[in-house]
């Protein structure tokens, strides 16, 4: 035994622990900032005044004819079902045509990019301002002698315009977000081997089907990740063009919170958001994951 | 897993660094917390909890303009903390049960300052003596003698009012007039409102009659404190009754000619000043800003009446002094101060909360804020005139306002039944009141 073995055996302590001192930072964090509101929340949602464990709130929530929380996980669902594709499509649409180069490229991203810059309420505002039945677009089809009286966007009456209302502010909103994530995967997808399909004569879809769409699953997989995860807050959009004529999930935690003074409540819509959001999450992981792992492995 | 000796040198290095962060980190934070607890203690500061002007815009007026003033008149400090109605009373209930006051000054509306009289947590304020100079309307100081003591002084008072556009006097239906509707003769009915929204609409094809009853708009307050009283006589107790149908009747008939995007409305200067109605009720905080920017395009006038009379919510606001407080004396200062008839301008101009001093309303400058004056002063001395007061239920008021929505929403929005809607709903409705133990309030309690 000489100095040098006890030296390696301190370093060897120092070695074991280094890494949860590394992490002890990240971690207090997550527990002060992530464990500690979803403990309260759930304690908030199955207690009442006194503390005592209650399940009225879910009984409000399920049962009360004041609740609205049936029509508002079914317009989230809805809501999610319709964007997320359209999104989707449009943001992949786009990058591939922008991957080329052309004339004004550059201005063309800058500007498809530009209402990732925008609060949702400021372009649900925007989008409401426009649609109102003296706003610009309607001014515009009276003006072009195409409708005689205003097209109403908004008002329980029209609930289903008002959902296109929403639809439409949404995708213009938040596409960019799936643009920017899959546009991002496109540029990091190398040329060599698109140039090694062209050698053997393959056909744009054949390129498209057989090494752009595989090689963009990673980037694909956050995107719709992150798309979806919002799409369940939805919000400030709907708030502003519908008001609760369309109830969501995320509005009705709101509403339930700040104007019925029904904290328990408002905890569980938040937590039934939170568990909706990590089955998602989830499947998504399984479902790109496994597909990733078999392609490697077949390859 | 074997290092060389430079990685473990660099490793070792990296770890004393991090122990040591952390350390000095929580030394940082252990002097900081001690610091704010035990050494800022300045000059003598009184606690002023108000559930009045706590919007981030009108908490800033408060804290820059009234109270900056008042210390520099009287050299106290005040904190203002703006807390919601729910806060309020229980803060206020624990500090007195717990027998721990560190509240000076209670700002509240007239419901939850009643309860807290009902309860013994307010002191007497006529011990204080008068305050000179400013005149009290009768009403209001009758409103403020609660359960045998002076429970609180009137501070500020708002309303519902209706704005009309100048423009809609042109499609007047037959039989009423503009003077009609401008002073609130017993002509301004909700009939005659009923025939003029569909003249309106006839004429011009357009629906021009509009409420906030967006998801955060007042429009519940319309229906428990305008409709029910103008056509049931009381808020709460004819909840279900054949009155009440007769009136579910009317809104559905009217709805017709609301314009529909009302549902998305929280307030109604924007409508107002886009023309997209001509017609609007809103509290007259939330159509200040249409008449400050059109002062010659919009008169403020009563509301309609109904068969039991021109029911109308007045909004009173009172400042109190809980018992026990640390600071009764500065407390009672700063009440003198808010009640100063050029403080009560100020507030106005800033707010849109009225004055409750006669002295003030003569100070009030032309323009937007004599218009919207006039408006609430002709609809306090209508004839006919119910006053309803918003009643206390502290963390129930929420269920409370909930019942009135539901009920709108399933008869007329979505065409149920009426009876059933409100033979359902009418027991919740009592159940709050009994739960709470908290009194009808005006008219239903006479």
């Amino acid at each position: 035994m000489n100095s040098s073995d006890q030296n390696r055996k301190s370093f060897s302590i120092i070695e074991r622990y280094l890494p949860y001192f590394l992490i002890a930072p990240a971690l207090s964090y997550l527990l002060f900032f992530i464990g500690y509101p979803l403990t309260q929340g759930i304690i908030l949602a199955f207690t009442d005044s006194r503390g005592h464990f209650t399940l009225a709130h879910i009984n409000y929530l399920l049962y009360s004819p004041q609740s609205l929380f049936y029509a508002a996980l079914k317009n989230t669902l809805m809501l999610a079902a319709v964007i997320i594709p359209i999104q989707v499509m449009i943001a992949l649409g786009l990058s591939l045509l922008l991957s080329s180069s052309f004339v004004g490229r550059d201005l063309a991203l800058y500007i498809v990019i530009i209402p990732l810059t925008i609060s949702d309420v400021a372009g649900g505002l925007i989008w409401y301002s426009m649609l109102s039945t003296n706003g610009f677009f309607n001014k515009f089809l009276m003006a072009a002698g195409l409708i005689h009286s205003p097209i109403h966007f908004f008002g329980y009456q029209y609930r289903a315009m008002e959902f296109l209302a929403i639809v439409l502010a949404e995708v213009w909103r938040a596409t960019a977000i799936v643009f920017v994530i899959i546009f991002a995967g496109l540029q990091m997808i190398s040329r060599e081997y698109i140039e090694a399909a062209e050698v053997f004569g393959a056909s744009t879809w054949v390129k498209l089907r057989h090494i752009i769409f595989p090689m963009l699953k990673p980037s694909l997989q956050s995107a719709l990740l992150i798309r979806t995860l919002f799409a369940f807050q939805v919000f400030g959009v709907v708030m502003v063009l519908a008001g609760r004529d369309i109830p969501v999930l995320a509005g009705e935690a709101y509403y339930e919170q700040t104007e019925l003074y029904h904290y328990g409540v408002a905890a569980l819509y938040a937590i039934i958001i939170a568990a909706i959001s990590v089955i998602i999450g989830y499947i998504y992981i399984k479902m790109f994951k496994a597909q990733y792992i078999r392609e490697v492995g077949a390859g | 897993m074997r290092l060389s000796r430079n990685t473990r040198k660099a490793i070792s290095k990296a770890a004393a660094g991090v122990i040591v962060a952390i350390i000095v980190i929580v030394i940082a934070a252990g002097v900081g917390y001690w610091y704010y607890t035990t050494q800022q203690r300045g000059p003598t500061k009184i606690i002023w909890a108000s559930t009045q002007l706590v919007p981030p815009e009108e908490q800033s007026f408060v804290k820059g303009t009234l109270l900056a003033d008042f210390k520099k008149k009287t050299g106290i400090d005040v904190e203002f903390v703006g807390m919601s109605y729910s806060q309020m009373i229980t803060r206020i209930t624990s500090e007195e049960q717990a027998g721990k006051v560190t509240i000076s000054l209670i700002g509240d509306l007239h419901g939850d300052l009643d309860m807290m009289a009902s309860k013994g947590y307010l002191m007497d304020l006529s011990k204080f003596g008068t305050l000179p100079g400013r005149t009290f309307p009768k009403v209001l100081m009758n409103y403020a003698k609660l359960h045998g003591i002076q429970a609180y002084i009137p501070w500020m008072t708002a309303t519902y009012v209706m704005v009309i556009n100048k423009k809609a006097f042109k499609y007047l239906p037959p039989g009423l007039t503009e003077e009609d509707v401008i002073k609130g003769t017993s002509k301004w009915t909700y009939d005659a409102l009923l025939a003029w929204a569909k003249n309106l609409y006839e004429k011009t094809g357009k629906k021009l009659l509009g409420f906030p009853a967006g998801p955060h708009g007042l429009f519940v307050r319309f229906l428990h404190g305008y409709l029910y009283p103008a056509f049931t006589g009381a808020q709460v107790k004819n909840f279900d009754s054949p009155d009440a149908v007769k009136m579910w009747q009317y809104l559905k008939k009217l709805w017709q000619y609301v314009n529909p995007a009302s549902t998305t409305w929280d307030a109604m200067a924007d409508p107002l000043l886009k023309g997209q109605v001509w017609i609007a009720w809103d509290h007259t905080a939330r159509i200040k800003d249409a008449i400050e920017q059109e002062p010659n395009q919009f008169v403020v006038v009563p509301v309609p009446q109904g068969p039991k009379g021109r029911g109308f919510i007045l909004v009173v606001a009172g400042l109190a002094i809980p018992k026990n407080a640390p600071n009764p004396k500065a407390a009672w200062k700063l009440i003198d101060y808010l009640t100063q008839p050029s403080t009560q301008v100020e507030v106005l101009k800033k707010t849109g909360f009225f004055p409750t001093v006669q002295e003030a309303s003569k100070s009030i400058p032309s323009g937007a804020l004599k218009v919207l004056a006039e408006g609430v002063n002709a609809q306090l001395n209508a004839p006919n005139a119910l006053v309803a007061m918003i009643p206390s239920l502290g963390s129930k008021s929420g269920d409370f306002k909930s019942i009135y929505i539901t009920a709108f929403r399933r008869i007329v929005l979505q065409g149920e039944d009426i009876q059933k809607v409100l033979s359902e709903l009418g027991p919740q409705l009592m159940k709050l009141f009994k739960e709470t133990g908290a009194p009808l309030p005006p008219p239903d309690s006479g």
